[in-house]
């Protein structure tokens, strides 16, 4: 092998990887960006650059801004109530009990689901009329209680957002269960001769011990609040009325349903620069290694 | 003794409330199943509690043919069958010079591949689907194969030039030595010693594939050419008010990733955390 093929072999290696990656994820990400600085409706041969119009549309349009504010709502419970939740199941799961095995299994496993369909098994179990919620509640003399939770504009947001913890409570629970395979046991022993009790424990042993898996899953659940399509376009689209309109699913129904390619790109580019910007520090974190 | 009972107490009142939490997480598909058994008609007259008078298994086959599933699962099952193998080889490619040699722009190569770990497939979609059309590949299965195979990159290329960093690099020496060239060192050495990782990443992509709904949603629109979750959708709207039906076809779409998730746990699960964490 002569010495200029010697140089050219890692960058052959990796020529498969960069046309893909470049043509269809690059390239594609690119081109929104240009549109997303334009007037195009996604059909017609012309256009015009509106500079950055669209952004700022977002911010002023009151349907934008609604998907912006449930967006906001959505994000807040999801970095919270999934991660409270997984790092409870961690901290149990993590100590020697019967079927820790299967619980976690149990936990973990609606994550492996396409979310269509877990998006219609709970559109089943929220069903008005012959659905599991309501029936229980009838059963259980809470016979007001029960509605179509998921066309009810003040419980349509919550309901979907129940499916989502159930469907990815499981991820944060087994990255908090590797992080806390890192804690050391001799510091909980450390701590314990000082007579610290199970929960001082936990607030000054566990949780600082799991600061990098923090970091992973607050970066993992922005990225993914943002992203949201999935449930809520399966489960309400968007309704009713504005009320689970996040801006996934807006920037969707604007490109591919109501003909405004430019605005519903910017929305796209809005997506994009939040999960960026969240997670450089973690791309820094990985490519040190 | 009075610690050992302390600690009974304690197990026993942790073992009730992961029970109850568990039977929240559980429930959901005990109705699911209970539901595709079960004539529409026993729905309204018994309602969801009530044990199915005889098991209809005539739903899933309504769902099976009727509903068109049997076309759905068959453009999963090809869509799988190409992507997780191709897209897994052309990322081991990439990964084995970043692992394993030393040239311009190493650090920068694998940034750029990293940094699309953050790109949401949202960003790409409108521009996709006008690729797709250029390419003369508009509503096939063929035009989901490229942005499926970039899309999983990054993080395969993530895992994998760990994993192959941790190849002795004298093994690497020593097969160059015998006169291997370096796509003999890397069919030869690298893939069969990275078989564990290599596993994990096929169970983890072929759940994310047969998964996967924002782009197929909008590169295909006839109904011979819809994946599983997409025409679960449909499913839907066609059978919207046949629940009996609908869940017996939810039952045959979750049913491989159940499969494929009861056999190979173990697997899933290590790769999920090493791929997320610093080891």
């Amino acid at each position: 092998m002569n010495a200029a093929s010697n140089k050219l072999t890692p960058y052959l290696f990796m020529a498969p990887a960069l046309v893909l990656f470049l043509g269809f994820l690059v390239y594609p990400m690119m081109h929104s960006l240009v549109v997303s600085l334009t007037d195009w409706d996604g059909l017609s041969a012309t256009w015009h650059f509106v500079g950055l119009s669209n952004y700022v549309t977002i911010f002023t349009d009151p349907a934008s801004r609604a998907a912006l504010s449930n967006t906001l709502i959505w994000s807040a419970v999801m970095v919270t109530v999934p991660t409270i939740l997984g790092l409870g199941m961690a901290v149990t799961l993590n100590q020697k009990l019967r079927g820790r095995t299967f619980f976690r299994s149990v936990f973990y496993g609606p994550t492996i689901l396409p979310l269509s369909a877990v998006a219609l098994i709970w559109v089943w179990l929220y069903n008005p009329h012959f659905g599991l919620i309501n029936e229980v509640l009838r059963g259980i003399g809470l016979k007001s209680w029960a509605k179509g939770w998921l066309s009810n504009f003040d419980t349509a947001l919550p309901a979907v957002l129940v499916t989502a913890i159930w469907h990815g409570a499981g991820f944060p629970m087994l990255l908090y269960l590797a992080g806390l395979q890192g804690v050391s046991p001799s510091q909980y022993e450390a701590a314990a001769l000082d007579g610290a009790g199970p929960w001082r424990r936990f607030i000054h042993v566990t949780l600082p011990g799991l600061k990098e898996t923090h970091i992973v899953v607050f970066t993992l659940a922005i990225i993914g609040s943002v992203r949201s399509f999935e449930l809520i376009y399966a489960m309400t689209y968007g309704g009713p009325g504005r009320s689970t309109q996040v801006l996934a699913t807006w920037m969707y129904f604007n490109i591919f349903q109501y003909n405004q390619a430019g605005a519903g790109s910017a929305i796209a580019w809005l997506i994009a620069a939040i999960s960026l910007a969240v997670t450089i520090p973690y791309i820094r974190l990985m490519s040190r290694r | 003794m009075a610690v050992e009972r302390k600690s009974w107490t304690r197990n026993t009142l942790l073992l009730v409330a992961l029970a109850i939490a568990a039977a929240f997480w559980l429930i959901p598909f005990a109705f699911l199943i209970l539901t595709s058994l079960r004539a529409q008609g026993e729905l309204l007259s018994d309602g969801v509690f009530s044990w199915p008078r005889e098991l209809r298994w005539t739903n899933f086959a309504a769902a099976w043919n009727v509903g068109n599933f049997s076309t759905y699962f068959a453009n999963s099952a090809f869509v799988v069958a190409l992507k997780v193998p191709v897209g897994i080889l052309v990322a081991a490619l990439a990964a084995y010079p970043l692992a394993k040699m030393k040239f311009a722009g190493e650090r920068w190569f694998f940034t750029l591949f990293l940094i699309g770990l953050a790109v949401p497939m949202h960003v790409t979609l409108l521009p996709l689907a006008q690729l797709s059309q250029k390419l003369g590949l508009s509503d096939t299965l063929w035009a989901l194969l490229p942005p499926y195979i970039a899309f999983g990159l990054p993080f395969q290329i993530l895992v994998l030039r760990g994993f192959f960093r941790t190849v002795p690099t004298a093994l690497v020496e020593a097969a160059r030595l015998d006169g291997c060239s370096e796509l003999g060192v890397f069919f030869r050495v690298m893939l069969p010693v990275s078989k564990p990782a290599l596993a994990t990443l096929l169970i983890i992509d072929v759940v994310g594939t047969w998964n996967e709904l924002i782009i197929a949603l909008v590169l295909l629109s006839s109904e011979t050419s819809r994946t599983v979750p997409l025409g679960l959708l449909t499913f839907q709207g066609q059978f919207g008010v046949k629940f009996a039906q609908l869940s017996a076809a939810i039952v045959i779409g979750i049913a491989p990733m159940v499969i494929v998730y009861v056999i190979f746990q173990r697997h899933l699960i290590a790769g999920m955390t090493a791929g997320a964490l610093k080891e």
